[in-house]
């Protein structure tokens, strides 16, 4: 019976602790709308689809390697230095992650000034490297790390989405909102491109998740 | 003892390989970023003269063409003669200039101002009438986002354009940045040479508007030229 099978394998697969942490970190304990970390970078840099997308992106590759690094180091880490080693193992990588925007995504590492360099005091990516990658092993820390960019990275879209078609009627700076709207008078709101409109987006998505996840609960 | 060793000795072996990548990083990637740079200053000389406008995205090609066919960098002497690079000695000022037809319609000088947090580095362009700003762009600061950093957003440098550094007898004022709206602080004559504050940026308005003095004040040699219509360059 492959059907039976394939369910096995499925539920086998929902089972195993890597696909448990993503989606703990993705859903159940979302970095950015469930435990409400990184907000300063999300209220910054949503104003554009473009910003948000190399934002998560680079907050992910971030984290993801910090969490490898660190976890292939934890035995020989020592524990009365850890946090230091944490924090420059952290630094460095998103040094290298700003150096590489600088060089190719000039005019988008311009849009995100300081908030590249701010990922070093982002807590989520020590929050990581302390809570998690300091005590699993490599792959998992990876994955976890990659997770937890991922669920950050997905709100950090999600209310860059409409932020940018709210407040400047555009999908990755393409016109999407047609000329006749405009001309029947239809407005751009301008409080979408403030930073207080993030709030409210990000208020409504937090809204949205614990809904749901009490709905599930029972 | 052992065990603060180690330490030290992990610490230390930490941070040589942390550095050597950053080092490895910065110098690998430095021919890209000075070439970003550059395109990044031209589009800003282009952008003050009023050749780019507002928050139009141009290809690199496409600013590259428009900087060689129109913009030439001179280099002002201390009389306010222009010369070309070959001829330059210590102490003059650079300055580009666009030429339109062989006749100069506007010319750029760069400003490098200190800021709150620190050096604001732009350009400032006047008419060729040496007393009207043309336009005023911000290519590099580090001033708070939102509040110092708005000096980069189009809305404040175009509040720039048509702002005069002279009064009407010929007398040289500058142009500063007031706290607050020019028309509720500025009597009516003068607010040709002021330009709104940004709230929550008086301080980065306090130095710029000093910065901006500064370079005016270094640069009126060759701004007088321009208004007594008496320009020496090369051809």
């Amino acid at each position: 019976m492959p059907d039976a099978v394939k369910r096995n394998r499925l539920q086998r697969l929902r089972k195993s602790p890597s696909y448990k942490a993503l989606a703990k970190a993705l859903w159940e304990a979302n970095p950015i709308s469930k435990q409400i970390l990184g907000i300063c970078s999300s209220l910054a840099v949503t104003v554009q689809m473009k910003t948000a997308l190399v934002m998560a992106v680079s907050l992910t590759l971030v984290v993801a390697f910090s969490s490898l690094i660190i976890s292939s180091l934890r035995r020989a880490i020592p524990p009365n230095i850890r946090i230091m080693v944490e924090v420059t193992v952290i630094a460095t990588l998103v040094v290298l992650a700003d150096e590489c925007l600088r060089a190719f995504m000039y005019e988008v590492s311009r849009q995100l000034s300081v908030f590249v360099g701010l990922i070093i005091t982002n807590c989520i990516v020590l929050g990581r490297a302390e809570g998690y990658a300091l005590s699993n092993p490599p792959w998992r820390s990876f994955v976890d790390g990659l997770a937890n960019g991922i669920g950050y990275g997905s709100v950090l879209v999600g209310v860059a989405f409409f932020r940018e078609l709210l407040g400047s009627g555009t999908f990755f700076g393409y016109p999407v909102v047609p000329p006749f709207f405009y001309k029947m008078g239809y407005v751009n709101n301008g409080l979408m491109r403030l930073a207080p409109g993030a709030f409210i987006i990000i208020g409504l998505f937090v809204w949205l998740e614990h809904t749901m996840l009490s709905k599930k609960k029972g | 003892m052992s065990e603060r060793l180690r330490s030290l000795l992990f610490a230390g072996g930490l941070c040589l390989v942390c550095s050597l990548l950053l080092t490895a990083a910065s110098t690998g990637l430095q021919r890209f970023q000075a070439h970003n740079i550059r395109i990044e200053k031209r589009r800003n000389i282009l952008k003050a003269v009023g050749l780019i406008e507002g928050e139009k995205t141009l290809s690199e090609r496409d600013i590259e063409r428009i900087y060689e066919a129109r913009i030439r960098k001179f280099w002002v002497t201390p009389e306010g003669d222009l010369v070309d690079a070959d001829q330059r000695k210590e102490g003059d000022l650079p300055l580009y200039v666009w030429l339109e037809g062989g006749a100069i319609r506007a010319y750029v000088v760069p400003v490098e101002s200190r800021g709150l947090w620190g050096k604001i580095y732009g350009y400032l362009a006047l008419k060729n009438d040496g007393t009207t700003i043309a336009g005023f762009t911000v290519f590099k600061h580090a001033e708070t986002p939102g509040l110092g950093g708005e000096i980069e957003k189009a809305y404040f440098q175009k509040k720039w354009i048509g702002k005069k550094i002279v009064d009407k007898d010929g007398t040289f004022v500058s142009v500063s940045i007031v706290r607050g709206a020019v028309k509720d602080t500025i009597p009516g004559e003068m607010q040709a040479h002021y330009v709104d504050g940004i709230s929550g940026a008086t301080l980065t308005g306090r130095y710029l508007s000093a910065g901006i003095r500064q370079v005016l004040e270094t640069y009126e040699p060759v701004s007088i030229r321009f208004r007594m219509d008496r320009v020496q360059r090369p051809e």
